[in-house]
């Protein structure tokens, strides 16, 4: 084949694609509410990407704040804003203007990531649940609902207190049911037979380990990463439920049908007809759950069992403000200490909640092109 | 159709499984701390303690056996009532929970009705005025409230109502009356809910202010709850509105006041009464944050100073509360539910 046909195939292939981006687009260009969302976010990008300029880093973890010792002797009480702090520092003598600039790549680490491992395994799960039904469906929904019946931050709270500074991880146990499912999967789905010698070799072999030498390393966790993992726990029952009512509502469609007939594997099903057309109400929720994410590290953070006191978190900053509740003066007097990364906060979360809205607005088949 | 009875009891078979499932998950969490951090809550000097007299305490507890078995000893105690001891509030975790709900209670006896309230009625508004200016005011309004931070806004409304004006302070009651309700003799506590005690013992001025210490977290919790409230009632009224009834009400001749209030807005109250169940969830992990800015000393407070010391025992049997709580409340939801709409009898 010539690549003059080809480049036909792909353009061909694309073109209702590309037609449906630029007519969202054209729609989010309408909505001043989208665009505001947008620039917010835009503008956060920008400060975390230029953040080793604005703030150039003091250590070799730039995320670990420095004591500014000119001060600490002098006053244990925050400063306000002066020119050396524009924004002040806290009553450790951080400097919030570079706890605030670091404190942005945080924000975006803790939301992206979490929402990547809830989605992950919110993704397998419910699709799980919901192509294959019967018993491993209900025992799946049991098992959200009961998630979902707590909290979400007060069980964050629980686990993120709960969990142990060092996990004893058994790679070979985990190695072993991995590809123990990897190869039952492969073996049920036939076209994808080329996989299952290599598995079942890794199967083998992990089998072999786990008799006679297993390994276990011993995984040390920082504060950050439990409340990354906790809030990964809260977080992926509610994409499981959503992909599995997604994923039934297109399941009985006459293209899966056809699919189906033509031969397709259970796995190319789900790969290439339900998950894409599962993606936009999923794409609604990811933008809306980063701004809650974020608002639930930083409650963690203000609870003071969020990352490290000397981390650079929003949440983390605000902390302290706990100590001025009960002085009127305080309060007023280190005003600063709270109010500027509470803008910072909101200000995130403001962003991706507009730019959600604005999608659930353009994407939502059932309420656009109206 | 299922009869109504049927419905119930078949509602109940499942919350018993779900209750168990909240159990599981409890202990689950219990057992992911480390077996020498369990054993310390044995005891009472931890500093003079060594690994192997940790050790020993934690096999004469029983913490080294089966998990399983664990279990079992653990729901047994759950079930008499004993969910351990909070070492932060230096009392047993039940009797620290019957002690803080009061002033829990209190906030969310003013709040829940006021989300309803305000959510109801903004959502119905912006339906009405559907790209009018009431509707991109409540959209922009709640987008703003759904995005602060509760401890944020407390923060800043505590610094301007107690730090710059000194009218609201925080805490649940002011310290002179607190002293005198616990000291007097003459004052009895009936429900032990200062609100009402207040006014049974004769003493309105202790009932204003509990009313007064109450103002900002109630904002505060209206304002991070409401947002939701006013989006689903807005989406459904919009629905209701669209469907041939109401048309068939206009068609009649009914003026559009009932039109919009006798039809429409009945039909779309119903997937509110859904949402209060998930409210519930809202209020009750909201509270941990507005309790402890405006020290409110309740539940939720007690809560948040337990993770801080890592007080387990304490933490999680908030967590157990709460999720019971939510349990039951989705439960009396679902049965109101199918008592105003029979349809739902039929799945």
């Amino acid at each position: 084949m010539d690549l003059g046909t080809k480049w036909k195939e792909i353009k061909v292939a694309w073109e209702p694609r590309i037609k449906e981006w630029k007519f969202m687009i054209k729609r989010m260009r309408e909505s001043p509410l989208a665009i505001l969302g947008l620039a917010i976010i835009i503008g956060f990008v920008i400060i975390a990407c230029m953040a080793p300029i604005l703030a150039p880093p003091t250590g070799p973890d730039p995320f670990i704040l420095k004591v500014d010792t000119e001060f600490s002797v002098l006053t244990p009480q925050p400063t306000p804003p002066t020119v050396k702090h524009i924004f002040g520092t806290t009553g450790e003598q951080y400097d919030i203007y570079y706890a605030c600039i670091w404190g942005t790549i945080n924000a975006f680490r803790v939301g992206l990531l979490v929402v990547v491992i809830a989605l992950i395994i919110g993704l397998i799960l419910g699709v799980v649940a919901a192509y294959y039904g019967g018993i491993i469906d209900e025992i799946l929904m049991r098992f959200t609902d009961i998630i979902i019946a707590l909290p979400g931050l007060v069980l964050s709270m629980a686990l993120v207190i709960a969990f142990p500074t060092i996990i004893p991880l058994d790679v070979t146990t985990i190695i072993l049911v991995i590809s123990a499912i990897l190869s039952i999967t492969f073996a049920a789905f036939k076209p994808e037979r080329k996989f299952l010698l290599p598995t079942q070799i890794v199967l083998f072999a992990s089998l072999l380990l786990y008799i006679y030498n297993p390994i276990v390393i011993g995984l040390n966790l920082s504060r950050l990463d439990k409340v990354l993992i906790s809030l990964a726990i809260v977080g992926w029952p509610g994409y499981a439920r959503l992909i599995r009512g997604e994923v039934l509502r297109v399941k009985n469609e006459d293209y899966i049908e056809a699919a189906k007939a033509a031969g397709s594997s259970d796995f190319r099903i789900i790969m290439k007809h339900i998950l894409p057309n599962t993606i936009y109400p999923l794409l609604i929720v990811v933008t809306l759950d980063i701004g809650s994410i974020v608002l639930t590290a930083a409650a963690l953070g203000f609870l003071g069992i969020g990352a490290e006191p000397n981390f650079a978190d929003w949440g983390n900053i605000i902390s302290r403000s706990r100590d001025w509740i009960s002085s009127p003066d305080l309060l007023v007097k280190h005003y600063h200490t709270f109010l500027i990364p509470g803008i910072f906060i909101t200000l995130f979360v403001l962003g991706w909640n507009l730019l959600g809205d604005a999608l659930r607005d353009v994407l939502d088949p059932m309420i656009r092109r109206r | 159709m299922t009869s109504l009875p049927a419905y119930i009891a078949r509602r109940l078979i499942l919350l018993i499984f779900v209750l168990f499932g909240v159990t599981v998950l409890i202990f689950a969490i219990t057992a992911l701390v480390p077996v020498d951090v369990r054993a310390m809550l044995y005891v009472r000097n931890v500093q003079h303690t060594n690994p192997q007299q940790l050790m020993r305490i934690a096999e004469q507890y029983g913490l080294t056996r089966p998990l399983y078995e664990q279990y079992f000893t653990w729901i047994g105690q759950v079930l008499q009532g004993n969910l351990g001891f909070s070492k932060s509030a230096q009392q047993p975790v039940i009797q620290a929970i019957l002690e803080r709900w009061p002033y829990t209670f209190e906030i969310v006896l003013f709040a829940a009705p006021l989300i309803i309230f305000i959510g109801i009625y903004l959502g119905v508004q912006a339906a009405i005025h559907k790209d009018g200016i009431i509707d991109h005011a409540t959209r922009v309004l709640s987008i703003i409230g759904w995005s602060l931070p509760s401890f944020w806004l407390g923060l800043i409304l505590l610094s301007v109502f107690y730090g710059y004006l000194r009218w609201l302070p925080p805490g649940p009651l002011d310290p002179d009356l607190m002293n005198f309700r616990n000291t007097s003799p003459s004052f009895k506590r009936y429900t032990y809910i200062d609100l009402f005690d207040g006014l049974l013992n004769g003493r309105p001025d202790i009932t204003l202010s509990v009313i007064k210490h109450l103002i900002l977290p109630v904002i505060v919790i209206v304002t991070i709850n409401v947002a939701l409230l006013i989006r689903v009632m807005r989406s459904s009224m919009l629905e209701a509105l669209g469907k041939p009834y109401t048309f068939a009400a206009k068609a009649k001749g009914l003026d559009d006041k009932t039109v919009i209030y006798r039809h429409a807005r009945r039909n779309a109250l119903i997937p509110v009464i859904t949402l209060s169940g998930m409210l519930v969830a809202g209020m009750l992990g909201g509270l941990v944050i507005t309790e402890t800015v405006f020290a409110f000393g309740g539940l939720g407070q007690w809560a948040a100073r337990a993770a801080l010391n890592f007080d387990i025992p304490a933490v999680l049997g908030y967590a157990m509360l709460s999720a019971f709580i939510f349990v039951i409340a989705n439960l009396i939801v679902d049965i109101l539910y199918a008592y105003i709409d029979p349809r739902i009898r039929l799945v």
